[in-house]
This record gives structure tokens, C-alpha cells and sequence, in this order.
């Protein structure tokens, strides 16, 4: 018996390996940064960096936003320059 | 050695006042042509709320400097501004060659969005008011 089972579990491992499946069926997100190419990500424009940061100030993943990983590697940047200069909060607290 | 161009934007201590703030950015205007830089340009941003206390403030005067300098130039100035008290804060960015010059008050740019919401309101209000006085 317990050699058959290390057998149904070593079929099953070998079917989920297979290819990496997005989950859910949503729309692909584009990069706003590779669509807009004159969009220029500055650490003083806290009207642009804002729109990515959470309600509770921390920065949204990639995962969300969709940016590509270069536009979200110069953003986080971006954010933590305009943090050491109190331009964006490293945290906001609820009332 | 080549030189480069760097901006840096600098918090001064509100207790300088607006007086103190032009003495302190004109202080470091001559810091950085003493290290043979070329200033491009110098934005005061004027009296701003920061996202969090800094130095027990609220508010800070913000000031912009763009210039060209060595990188050594460029150490020396962030030294003497970590020794300069009223200084609260700063951060220098080495800017693109091409990058074009930042335009005035970047950051200020919500204001005029805001104030036209604000007429609407007013608008609003007004109309409200009328209201009340024909009934």
C-alpha cells in the first residue's frame, strides 16, 4: 500500500510541474510607464508617485500596478528618494 | 575630472524663517561656486508640509539647486551641509546629460485642479443659497 501511493504521488507532481498557470482571467495589465513613454518617473512628483503607494503608505507591488520590473525598480526608487526628504510618508496611520 | 550634473534639494528649518531661508539658499549657492560649480538653476519651493516630523517640524522650506560640479565638489558640499544645523534634511540625484531642467514647481502642480474644484463647490453652494432665499 505505501508503495503505491508514493506512485500516485509522484503522477500527480509531474502533471502540476507542467507550465506556469495565471490565475484568475483577468485583463493583461501594461506597464503606464511603457505605454506613456513621456512619462518620466521623478522623486519629486508626488502627485505620480502617491498613485502608487497603499492607503497605508507602502509601495504597491508590480503584481498590481502591472508595471514591467524596470519601471518598478526606478519607481521604488523614486519613493524612497522622496521619503528621505519628507516628501512621502514611510507609513500612514488610521485615525 | 569631468563634471556632472547634480541637483540637490535641501529642508530648511522653518524657525529660519522666510528671510533666513534666502540667506541659507544664497549661503549655499556660493558652497557650491566655491567648489567651481555651475548653478542652473535655484527653485524655493517655498514653506511645505512634510509627510512626517522631521526634527519635531511640520513644515520645511524646500529648496532646489541644479548645477554642474566634480564629484569631489559635490562630497564637499554634502559635507558642509551635514554640518550646517538649520539644514534638516537634503538629497543629491545625479541628473541625465539630456534630462531637460525641472520645470517650476513640479510638485505644485495639484494646486490649480484643487482651486477649480473648490469654485465648483463654491458654485454649488451658491446656487444652494439662492435656493434658500427665493423659498
Amino acid at each position: 500500500m505505501p508503495k503505491d501511493r508514493g506512485e500516485r504521488r509522484g503522477s500527480s507532481s509531474k502533471g502540476e510541474g507542467r507550465g506556469f498557470r495565471r490565475r484568475g482571467l483577468g485583463r493583461r495589465k501594461v506597464c503606464r510607464f511603457c505605454a506613456d513613454k513621456t512619462m518620466q518617473i521623478d522623486y519629486k512628483d508626488t502627485r505620480a508617485l502617491g498613485g502608487f503607494l497603499s492607503e497605508r503608505g507602502k509601495i504597491m507591488p508590480s503584481r498590481i500596478t502591472g508595471n514591467c520590473a524596470r519601471h518598478q525598480r526606478r519607481l521604488t526608487v523614486a519613493i524612497k528618494r522622496a521619503r528621505t526628504v519628507a516628501l512621502l510618508p514611510y507609513c500612514t496611520s488610521y485615525p | 575630472m569631468a563634471d556632472r550634473r547634480y541637483e540637490t534639494l535641501v529642508l530648511i528649518h522653518p524657525e529660519q524663517g522666510e528671510q533666513g531661508a534666502k540667506e541659507l539658499t544664497n549661503r549655499i549657492r556660493s558652497l557650491i561656486e566655491d567648489q567651481k560649480g555651475s548653478i542652473g538653476q535655484i527653485q524655493e519651493w517655498g514653506l511645505r508640509d512634510l509627510a512626517f516630523l522631521v526634527a519635531k517640524q511640520r513644515r520645511a522650506f524646500y529648496v532646489l539647486f541644479e548645477y554642474r560640479a566634480t564629484p569631489a565638489a559635490l562630497a564637499e558640499v554634502e559635507r558642509n551641509l551635514r554640518l550646517t544645523d538649520p539644514v534638516l534634511r537634503f538629497v543629491s540625484v545625479r541628473q541625465a546629460e539630456n534630462a531637460p531642467p525641472t520645470p517650476d514647481r513640479t510638485v505644485r502642480r495639484p494646486e490649480p485642479e484643487e482651486t477649480t474644484d473648490a469654485s465648483l463647490d463654491t458654485g454649488d453652494a451658491g446656487d444652494m443659497e439662492s435656493l434658500g432665499e427665493e423659498i
